[in-house]
């Protein structure tokens, strides 16, 4: 009975989120609309980091090496012949993707697969180091694959990047593809091979002698991580319209990261939030950098206070929030209807007392 | 049949050699101890019989198949378990979760069938609750279902491991100092839940205890390491009487002193 209602419940908030989506397309401006399809990718770059390092235990850094994978295949595959063989100027593309040109929803597939096999061929060994080892391992793919793109222009055009790539992604699509991410990882997260995962995180050998194999378990969990970083890299290409490798230098996973801790290590929901929040912060904090007027205190304008400001809200967050904001807390019907009866039973106690 | 057959195996780490020589056949049914002083080898034995070490020379069968050299994970679905001196639990989930994850060997379900709830899915899962349910209820720690692991008492977060142990379907158990940090009376109820899980699921168990009324109350046969060399080997009263224990566990003959 409850189940069911749960499920009504989730069905009627994806109705209003479309409503609003809806919305927003239609009456919002440019610029925030940049924002909030930002907070949707991160929302699903930050959930799919969360599923190998929130709730697998490992420490993995590639996720702007998976970007830039599915960002490259997604432009690859999404720009038109002629235009291709136009902007290539240092190296003419080489053959195959000359011709290649698929709908955008085929190209984003294709990202998440080409992230996924990159994330197999190099999870197999990597995947046994633990800890840190693996934190600069992982980081030193994801620098490979930029310096890689960097250094083959015949298919990356190089230090040139791309531009004019067809601005197909919208709302629908970022927060399509957020929700998506959430239910297929919450999915695994809530079955019995989530639980093998959050096994090997809590311990290790504990989960290997009760029979978890650590290696498939742990490759599994890296290579879906890895497809919706893919996906969410396609997206990332076709919303700036413009990609060069150093769009995906380590910065870009520290981003991701910083999501992941600021919303709670393990938490879907906090991660959903934090995304949100780190985007709309980050661009709301600008004005800061024009230079302000405390009272007589006049703060000149610094470039860069912005981030200087940011730095130290973060530090606040986990200050006070060691666990993040949601703490590993997650967001279900089951928690809101308990939350509302709190109030209301609150009420009720508080009413008897003043009589 | 040996349910376990140690075919004289050496582990050496380096220039260190941990065990050396260690025969040991198990036939079904039996309740064997294994003691010694600190630093003996004993928790080496049962890292090599589970598979964390790979002995440095000779073999180990398992119901007539090597198992030497083969993944802890795959041991465990030929059906040993073990527990661990330093509790290993997975602290951080749920009671229940912790005795959840030992069926885990045994799901048959695919991993897109269990990301999007397919009803065979549900159905295994629900048996696995079931049975999961069933085996806490059996140790009374039922009531704890949807407590963190981590936050039990000590006792029974070594029951809790035991249970944990026990879901994998095991043909062959090893307690690793199941007594450990226990008041006399945790450990005679101790003795009676392994008695009685001996004979509920038809075990075999292999027991390292230093808590020697336990070892000599409940052990038919007892082994003794000393130096990752055995010793003696025997009944209880062998044991107790056997010189070259009382030497390894108390020192040299306080005559040769005198």
């Amino acid at each position: 009975m409850k189940k069911n209602n749960g499920k009504l419940y989730t069905i009627v908030t994806l109705i209003v989120l479309a409503i609003l989506v809806y919305y927003a397309e239609k009456n919002l401006d440019a610029y925030n609309l940049r924002i909030l399809n930002l907070g949707a990718i991160y929302v699903t770059l930050g959930v799919s980091l969360n599923l190998i390092f929130g709730f697998t235990g490992q420490f993995s850094l590639g996720h702007a090496g998976f970007m830039a994978i599915g960002a490259y295949v997604t432009t690859l595959l999404v720009l038109p012949p002629w235009y291709k063989e136009m902007i290539f100027i240092i190296e003419p593309l080489i053959w195959p993707f000359t011709i290649m040109h698929t709908p955008f929803i085929i190209a984003l597939i294709l990202s998440g697969i080409f992230a996924a096999i990159a994330a197999l061929l190099i999870g197999l060994p990597v995947l046994r180091l633990k800890g840190d080892y693996l934190g600069i391992a992982t980081l030193g793919f994801a620098e490979i694959i930029r310096i890689i793109a960097n250094n083959i222009p015949q298919i990356t055009n190089g230090a040139l990047g791309i531009k004019g790539i067809p601005e197909f992604t919208n709302l629908w699509w970022t927060v399509g593809a957020a929700v998506i991410t959430i239910y297929i990882i919450k999915g695994l997260i809530n079955s019995s091979y989530g639980r093998a995962l959050m096994a090997i995180r809590e311990n290790e050998i504990a989960a290997e002698v009760i029979g978890v194999n650590l290696t498939y378990h742990k490759v599994m969990s890296f290579v879906i991580s890895a497809f919706f970083a893919g996906v969410a890299g396609g997206l990332f290409a076709c919303l700036l319209t413009t990609i060069d490798p150093k769009a995906f230098m380590f910065i870009m996973t520290f981003n991701i990261l910083i999501v992941v801790v600021l919303g709670g290590i393990g938490s879907i929901t906090g991660t959903v939030i934090a995304a949100f929040l780190f985007n709309i912060s980050l661009e709301y904090l600008r004005p800061i950098e024009a230079g302000f007027n405390i009272g007589p205190i006049v703060i000149p304008a610094i470039p860069g206070l912005r981030m200087v400001t940011f730095a130290t809200l973060l530090l606040i967050v986990i200050l006070y929030k060691q666990n993040g904001l949601m703490g590993g807390v997650e967001f279900s019907w089951n928690g809101v209807s308990r939350f509302f009866q709190r109030i209301f039973s609150n009420k009720e106690s508080s009413e008897g007392g003043a009589k | 049949m040996e349910l376990l057959n140690v075919d004289n195996i050496t582990m050496q780490f380096g220039g260190l050699t941990a065990v050396s020589n260690f025969k040991l056949k198990i036939v079904p049914g039996e309740l064997i101890g294994l003691i010694g002083p600190n630093g003996a080898g004993k928790t080496t034995v049962f890292n090599i019989i589970t598979g964390i070490y790979t002995p440095t020379t000779n073999k180990i069968f398992f119901q007539d198949q090597d198992i030497t050299g083969i993944k802890p994970d795959k041991i465990a679905k030929l059906g040993i378990a073990r527990t661990f001196q330093n509790i290993r639990l997975l602290d951080n989930l749920s009671v229940m979760d912790n005795v959840m994850i030992g069926f885990h060997l045994h799901l048959k379900s695919n991993l897109a069938s269990a990301i999007f709830g397919l009803p065979g899915y549900v159905r295994e899962e629900e048996s696995i609750y079931h049975k999961s349910i069933e085996l806490l209820e059996k140790v009374d720690l039922d009531e704890f279902k949807n407590e963190k692991a981590g936050s039990l008492p000590y006792g029974q977060q070594r029951k809790l491991e035991i249970v944990r142990a026990l879901a994998t379907g095991p043909k062959l158990l090893l307690l690793d100092e199941p007594a450990a940090g226990m008041n006399p009376q945790e450990t005679k109820e101790l003795m009676n839940f392994i008695q009685k899980i001996q004979e509920d699921f038809n075990l075999t168990i292999l027991l390292i205890e230093h808590d020697m009324k336990v070892v000599m109350g409940i052990c038919k046969r007892i082994l003794v390491l000393d130096y990752g060399v055995t010793i003696a080997e025997g009944n209880p009263f062998e044991i107790q009487n056997n010189p070259e224990v009382i030497k390894a566990y108390l020192g040299v003959d306080v005559k040769n002193y005198a």
